[in-house]
């Protein structure tokens, strides 16, 4: 199989003739070309068990993880990923296309610079902030509210739906799906003290307001988890704040 | 000094998983300028993909409601087969409870139960169910917390450096030298005290859970500046991972009640531990599926099946929506109606840099903590759910120490003596033939799995230990053609090769000293255990002529009588 490989600025990409089987996933054909063919080629990974969010790139225009992409899945994935692909001929036939996600900037080949879109995890302050005397034991939670939690904590940071969001880059300072999923995960988080004033950490029309719903950040995670529900009752629950007033 | 970046900090953690992250924490706490260096960033550490929790005596569970620290120090320390430092075993299970509801009150989404405290599940090993657990993403839940406790307060991070030495004069650390991985530059690091957290040697073995950066360089940076590493023959090998990628598949799994079944479809376990059955510590699971197997009772004579379906379709999504999602991904079917093919695989190094209760290794002003470090509280085999536990309080207490350091600055022009030196020796890698690391590796990981699996003897062992001679010597012939600045994983690929030759060996040499049975170190030529002779620490250093040396050291006992042991 052809693999074409992008490898960088000047849309230069480079082309690789490898046998590969059906169980093979992406993470793999990239290793395998890395060590036996060109060992410039650069791309990230670690733990190769869809958990720890290193290897998103673009496959064939679908934003993926590479690990948990085998080569046998990538024909039904065109289905579910309509939207993303390329442009016709891209993509060598039969063959496969890698390319970095967008929106970051490239550092090499696959390779992207994460800053951007960690920068507004500081930015937003996602990290709880404690009573100043907390109880001794644990806080008591409901089931209930765990698995609202849950639903947001199991974001892997990947930015997959940074790379799919088209707010991103298109609206000047927007925090993006997964931050803004991460600071409602917050605002819900009743062991902090007044969480509501999370919801005005981003009540700005590059904030909460600028999503448009086109829900690419719940198709494109690889956890499940629903951005696009957190910013609607966060937009929800603010307008509520309004009315109050 | 063009080009030459010398940062200066009073405590400097090398890696950014749970133990290096608590550790930063607690010297910053203490008022020390502390920073991380990472060779990724740190929400890819491996503490992200731990699955099944974290052990404490809360008493939550109505079948735990007597537990204490005693009851989880002894479960604890006959688990490590009687060779695990008993106050240091005290230390982790006195303190257990504190450190979990530290982690709760920052954050971490635990999982509940119906009266709202955190829920407990039973693991191998344990007499009661003790571990408390966030579904079954624990690692992943707690190493969010921590990265968003660390950046909360500024600590100062340095993702993407590789660290390719220490800087040691004298049995002193000062500090110690990078490879900015993004700009291919040499920077220096200059501080009071550097605290290894740099995760275990899994990955010098084929069929490994382990994530691939998993490469043993903690071990070899220290072990090369004259540290000691303790007990490096014992390797845990998970009784279940997913067979073809060797994921984990969570003890959690068979704590909430899942089996093991053969090829004749029989609960085997019943044979080999009769009351605990699927839940005997991992050995001794891990050895029962290898034994089955070899009696042809497997499956295509490679592994057998773990039955999740007794629990229930509800149950499983509620518990363990991350197995189910890896059985989906990565081997297709649904574990709702359908049997998981498993087969053991390396999963833990007990064995690491040898210090004392809080993180001192035998060189001043160099610590070490988490799974890099062996202080021991696994002893010859750890039990599930002791490991992040382990990060926890052990990365606090020698963030503690090294946050009070109060040592002089250390001397800046060693730094930069052994920045000049690593300049060179890169040059030399350049200028070296090229070698095909990847075939290199793959040799050594073979000859490992092969020859100090599960079931080691003499023979096979020698033979293995012979190979890698072998392989360490055609790594010191070569050379990289790759000189590209940015990015340049093959130079990457090529040290950390280096690291893990190192680091096999002294798996190997203490294997084959140690002539008996213990834990997950189970020799057929010794099928015994033998406290008379080898009730002790193994201990692998260099001797006077930097040559490798074993010497053993005593194991503190005082709370346990040793006895053995039956499941």
């Amino acid at each position: 199989m052809i693999i074409r490989i992008s490898r960088g600025a000047g849309d230069k990409y480079d082309e690789y003739n490898v046998k590969v089987s059906q169980e093979m996933t992406v993470l793999d054909i990239l290793f395998h070309i890395q060590g036996n063919i060109d060992e410039t080629l650069a791309f990230r990974y670690s733990c190769r068990g869809a958990v720890c969010g290193s290897c998103a790139i673009l496959i064939n225009g679908m934003p993926l993880l590479a690990c948990k992409t085998p080569v046998s899945r990538i024909d039904e994935l065109n289905n579910v990923y309509e939207v993303f692909l390329p442009k016709e001929g891209k993509v060598p036939e039969d063959g496969m296309l890698l390319e970095p996600i967008p929106k970051l900037p490239v550092l090499k080949d696959l390779v992207v610079d994460w800053e951007p879109f960690f920068e507004h995890f500081r930015k937003l302050e996602l990290e709880l902030k404690e009573y100043s005397n907390p109880p001794e034991k644990e806080y008591l939670l409901g089931k209930d509210q765990v698995r609202e939690l849950e639903k947001y904590s199991n974001c892997i940071s990947c930015a997959l739906c940074w790379s799919a969001c088209p707010m991103v880059g298109d609206v000047e300072g927007y925090p993006g799906p997964a931050a803004l999923a991460k600071l409602y995960r917050f605002y819900l988080d009743p062991r902090e003290p007044g969480n509501v004033g999370r919801l005005y950490f981003a009540n700005r029309d590059f904030g909460w307001w600028a999503c448009d719903f086109y829900t690419n950040c719940r198709k494109v995670c690889p956890k499940g988890v629903p951005p696009n529900i957190a910013i609607g009752k966060a937009q929800n629950q603010l307008k509520n704040e309004e009315d109050k007033k | 000094m063009v080009g030459k970046i010398i940062h200066e900090h009073d405590v400097l953690v090398v890696g950014g998983g749970l133990a290096g992250l608590r550790a930063a924490v607690e010297a910053h706490d203490n008022g020390a300028d502390a920073a991380v260096v990472s060779k990724v960033y740190p929400l890819r550490s491996h503490s992200v993909a731990a699955q099944g929790g974290i052990n404490a005596a809360l008493g939550n569970n109505p079948g735990s409601k007597d537990d204490s620290w005693e009851k989880h120090a002894f479960d604890t320390v006959k688990g490590s087969a009687y060779l695990a430092d008993q106050d240091a075993v005290e230390a982790l299970c006195r303190e257990a409870p504190a450190s979990v509801i530290e982690l709760e009150h920052w954050g971490t989404v635990f999982s509940r139960d119906n009266e709202g405290k955190l829920a407990q599940r039973p693991f191998g090993g344990a007499g009661v169910p003790r571990t408390c657990y966030a579904a079954d993403r624990t690692g992943h839940n707690l190493l969010n917390t921590l990265f968003e406790q660390a950046s909360s307060r500024g600590i100062k991070f340095y993702n993407e450096h590789f660290v390719t030495s220490l800087v040691v004069n004298n049995n002193k650390c000062a500090g110690c030298i990078t490879i900015d991985i993004q700009t291919g530059e040499l920077h220096g690091f200059s501080s009071k005290s550097l605290i290894l957290a740099t995760g275990g040697y899994g990955r010098i073995y084929e069929r490994s859970t382990n994530s691939l950066i998993n490469t043993a360089d903690g071990h070899a940076l220290a072990y090369r500046c004259g540290a000691a590493l303790k007990d490096m023959e014992f390797v845990q090998f998970h009784p279940t991972t997913l067979y073809g990628s060797n994921i984990l598949i969570t003890e959690g799994a068979r704590g909430e009640g899942a089996h093991l079944i053969n090829s004749e479809g029989e609960r085997f376990m019943f044979k080999y531990a009769p009351e605990a059955k699927e839940l005997a510590p991992r050995d001794i699971v891990a050895r029962s599926i290898m034994e089955e197997i070899e009696k042809g009772l497997g499956y295509e004579g490679e592994y057998v099946y773990l039955d999740l379906r007794p629990l229930g379709a509800e149950k499983i999504k509620e518990h363990l929506p991350g197995i189910r999602q890896i059985a989906r991904d990565f081997a297709n079917l649904d574990p709702v109606e359908e049997l998981i093919p498993v087969q053991p695989g390396q999963h833990y190094s007990m064995g690491g840099i040898n210090v004392n209760i809080d993180g001192e290794t035998n060189i001043e002003g160099l610590l070490a903590a988490g799974e890099c470090a062996c202080v021991s509280v696994h002893g010859a085999n750890r039990l599930g759910g002791n490991s992040l536990l382990e990060t926890l309080v052990f990365g606090k207490k020698a963030g503690k120490r090294a946050g009070s350091n109060d040592r002089e600055s250390v001397r800046l022009s060693n730094v930069k003596n052994v920045l000049d030196r690593e300049q060179e020796r890169l040059e030399t890698i350049f200028s070296g033939k090229g070698e095909n690391t990847a075939a290199l590796m793959k040799e050594m990981k073979k000859t490992v799995y092969g020859k100090f699996g599960i079931f080691r003897n003499e023979e096979k062992m020698h033979e293995g230990l012979n190979n890698l001679y072998r392989l360490q010597k055609r790594y010191s012939g070569a050379g990289l053609n790759h000189r590209g600045k940015k990015y340049n994983q093959a130079l990457l690929k090529f040290l950390e090769l280096g690291y893990m030759l190192e680091i096999a060996e002294a798996v190997a040499v203490s294997a084959l000293e140690r002539k008996e049975s213990r834990g997950s170190h189970y020799r057929a030529d010794f099928p015994n255990r033998d406290d008379d002779s080898y009730l002790k620490h193994t201990i692998f250093i260099k001797d006077h002529k930097n040559r490798p040396s074993i010497t053993f050291s005593p194991v503190r006992s005082g709370l346990f009588p040793v006895k053995e042991r039956d499941y």
